[in-house]
């Protein structure tokens, strides 16, 4: 059972409508194991640290607490029930406390379907339906069958449009579009992402931090001290030299190095095996995952700011990466990444900068990017730029200094280094403002393009600091509802004052001409 | 949609703030450039400042806010350091000194303060040093709080919050503004979001 099957051709079929309808009936196995993943660690800490056998202690006791979550997690597989309505789906959930939801089609910006290894086997799928802002879901459906979910998925995305419920009056489904493959990504691109990515070192760094919990009686730290000092000593047998001494260094980081891509490539091909990027009408759909499969959708007017970036690496490979903002809730679920394990927050992981171009030109209704007028900076902003190395150069050489003489001095050799990092980052950095969206283009080193439409911009603000006054600058920052707080914000820096005013004007003033729609 | 403290002390105003507002959200948006609006102490396209009492309100807060700590420290350090005249002088100047240059700060800050109302939408102007100025278009305007701290509730002057849908600059608050204007401000925009939200929806 993939995700890759074709749409069942009528969602109506498979859900009739003003017809109350149940979850999976194994749908409280999911609820137990989502509860005891919580309840885990107390649990294993009660069953096998809580008192020795002998004396009497009741280990069976836990086992309440296990009872008590499978009745707990029935319960609410008995009492959560959802509707199809016309233009809304309406949730009646809740224990003790009942409460009844209604999501109107048209509000839903997300629709993630999920599916672990487990759910894959029994052929069942978590639906997530997410609205704009709050932290939480609007709806979490654990778990429907894998045909009632994708069939879920497409009535939203039918009804979901205002005119698709007019076009078809007599009650036949509107024929589900042709979807379109915009980006599939092959194994071999997948492994090109993990050679890129960095993921690795987090997993290389949990995994000692893990074992050093977990091993009993510090094994782990006198296993690689020994370990260690065995290698330094069969090392030092023959590598008595600086050199050889150095050779062994490079040696070791070197595996180090490729332990971490090896780790690197592994992940990303649990997260984007299969990745494919389709556009079925209004809507755009991902999928991805080798183990558990994800799936999610949202329809592209939701999309609030795009961004690419292009690190040494990507270019490489020739290759870049294309993310967006959606204005859906960030932070699901309280944990912390669920979001980037459900949501969709890359269009491209990797593409070819021509098939990230076309993507946006595709996605965007932007036929003009990328823009051929790529306005500059003002002239002096890589002295701007520079100003903050200058200062830190020369309090770090007069620290050198203090320790070393003269030889302290040579720190100032990083200063044409940095000048002319400077200067390339600066002839390289522009913008481009035209009546249909803003775009900044920044780095050198690492490039990152930054760009929105005009009716995703919620404020203009115009800012200069002492130190922009006395350069004659200013900067103008923009601000697009569910921007990611760790991407770079979406501002042109270091423009002549008479741009920015006049870009600052001329944006609050088209802003206010065109209607929000997110 | 928008929070008002009401105020048992401030009797003295024409009309109490929450009838205020309902009739102002109830009756058909009024338009702001029209002559015929009821607001003629709203000029639109005029970089407005705050009200004189906003000057004094500040310079208080700004008094209290400096002297307080100051005090504490320089008394703290006058007690561990040897008592030598010339540390008593130094606590004093530092006493004079420093709270007269934060009230100069906050007097000019709110010289520098403007906010201007047009067809556009609202925007507010600051600083000399770090310049600002910021727009929210109406129809960005997600909704609005009127608030009023003690102070302000004793000169008449409120804190105006615009937020929207942004993520940076998601609330645009402007304060030491005069309580009325605030809350014709605050109805007149929310006016303009529900107008260009049914223009949306048709």
């Amino acid at each position: 059972m993939t995700m890759t099957t074709p749409e069942p051709a009528a969602p109506e079929a498979l859900l009739p409508e003003n017809h109350e309808r149940r979850l999976h009936p194994g749908s409280w196995l999911f609820v137990l194991l989502q509860n005891l993943r919580q309840f885990i660690v107390p649990l294993a800490v009660l069953l096998f640290a809580g008192g020795r056998r002998d004396d009497g202690y009741p280990w069976w006791l836990p086992m309440i607490g296990v009872g008590a979550l499978v009745v707990v997690s029935v319960w609410q597989y008995l009492t959560f029930r959802y509707r199809i309505d016309d233009d809304r789906l309406i949730v009646r959930s809740g224990l003790l406390e009942r409460s009844v939801r209604q999501i109107p089609y048209s509000r839903i910006h997300n629709v993630a379907i999920h599916q672990t290894l487990l759910h894959r086997l029994m052929g069942v799928a978590e639906v997530r339906l997410e609205s704009a802002g709050g932290t939480k879901p609007e709806a979490q459906m654990r778990v429907l069958r894998m045909p009632e979910a994708l069939a879920l998925e497409q009535l939203i995305r039918d009804r979901g449009r205002a005119d698709a419920a007019v076009a078809a009056p007599d009650g036949t489904p509107v024929a589900a579009p042709e979807g379109t493959t915009l980006l599939a990504l092959s194994t071999w691109e997948v492994v090109k992402l993990g050679l890129i990515s960095n993921r690795g070192l987090i997993v290389v760094a949990g995994a000692v931090a893990l074992s050093f919990q977990v091993m009993p009686e510090r094994a782990m730290g006198r296993l690689l001290v020994e370990y260690g000092r065995e290698a330094f000593g069969y090392a030092s047998g023959f590598a008595t030299t600086w050199m050889a001494k150095g050779v062994v260094l490079m040696g070791v980081l070197a595996t180090a190095l490729v332990l971490i891509r090896a780790f690197s490539v592994l992940l990303s091909l649990l997260r984007y095996h299969g990745f494919r990027l389709q556009r079925q009408g209004r809507r755009l759909t991902v999928e991805r995952g080798l183990l558990g499969r994800s799936r999610s959708s949202v329809p592209r007017r939701r999309i609030q700011a795009w961004t690419q970036q292009e690190g040494v690496l990507h270019r490489l490979f020739a290759r870049r990466t294309l993310e967006i903002d959606t204005a859906s809730a960030r932070t699901s679920d309280g944990q912390g990444n669920a979001n980037a394990q459900h949501g969709l927050d890359a269009l491209a992981p990797i593409a070819p900068p021509d098939t990230c171009d076309a993507i946006v030109r595709d996605i965007a209704l932007l036929p003009s990017w990328p823009p051929q007028h790529w306005q500059p900076l003002h002239p002096r902003a890589w002295q701007r730029l520079m100003l903050g190395d200058l200062f830190v150069t020369v309090g770090l050489c007069a620290a050198l200094a203090w320790f070393f003489h003269w030889w302290g001095a040579l720190g100032l050799l990083w200063l044409p280094w940095s000048m002319f990092v400077a200067r390339r980052h600066a002839a390289r950095a522009g913008y481009a403002v035209d009546d249909a969206l803003v775009a900044v283009r920044e780095g050198w080193w690492s490039r990152t393009w930054r760009f929105a439409e005009l009716g995703k911009l919620q404020a203009v603000e115009l800012r200069q600091s002492p130190l922009d006054r006395r350069f004659g600058m200013a900067s103008v920052w923009l601000d697009t509802a569910g921007a990611n707080p760790l991407t770079t914000p979406l501002r042109l820096r270091f423009l002549s004052l008479d741009d920015a005013e006049r870009i600052h004007a001329t944006l609050a003033h088209a802003i206010a001409r065109r209607p929000l729609r997110w | 949609m928008t929070t008002i403290p009401i105020s048992t002390s401030n009797v003295d105003d024409e009309h109490a703030p929450m009838t205020a507002s309902e009739d102002h959200v109830s009756t058909p948006p009024p338009l702001p450039v029209e002559p015929a609006v009821p607001a003629p102490q709203v000029e639109t396209d005029v970089w407005q400042p705050l009200p004189l009492r906003a000057r004094t309100l500040a310079t208080i807060a700004t008094l209290i806010g400096t002297l307080i700590p100051l005090a504490i420290a320089l008394g703290v350090g006058l007690i561990a350091a040897d008592r030598q005249p010339l540390s008593f002088a130094i606590a004093g100047a530092l006493l004079l000194v420093i709270p007269a240059w934060t009230v100069w700060i906050a007097r000019r800050r709110w010289l520098r303060t403007r906010w201007r109302l047009d067809d556009d939408g609202f925007g507010v102007r600051r600083g000399h040093m770090w310049r600002s100025d910021t727009r929210v278009p109406g129809n960005r305007v997600q909704h609005l709080d009127v608030r009023r701290g003690p102070l302000e509730r004793a000169f008449g002057l409120a804190t105006l919050i615009v937020h929207t849908a942004g993520t940076r600059n998601s609330a645009l608050s402007l304060s030491g503004l005069d309580f009325e204007e605030a809350e014709r401000l605050r109805d007149t925009l929310a006016a303009r979001a529900a107008r260009d939200d049914d223009h949306d929806d048709a």
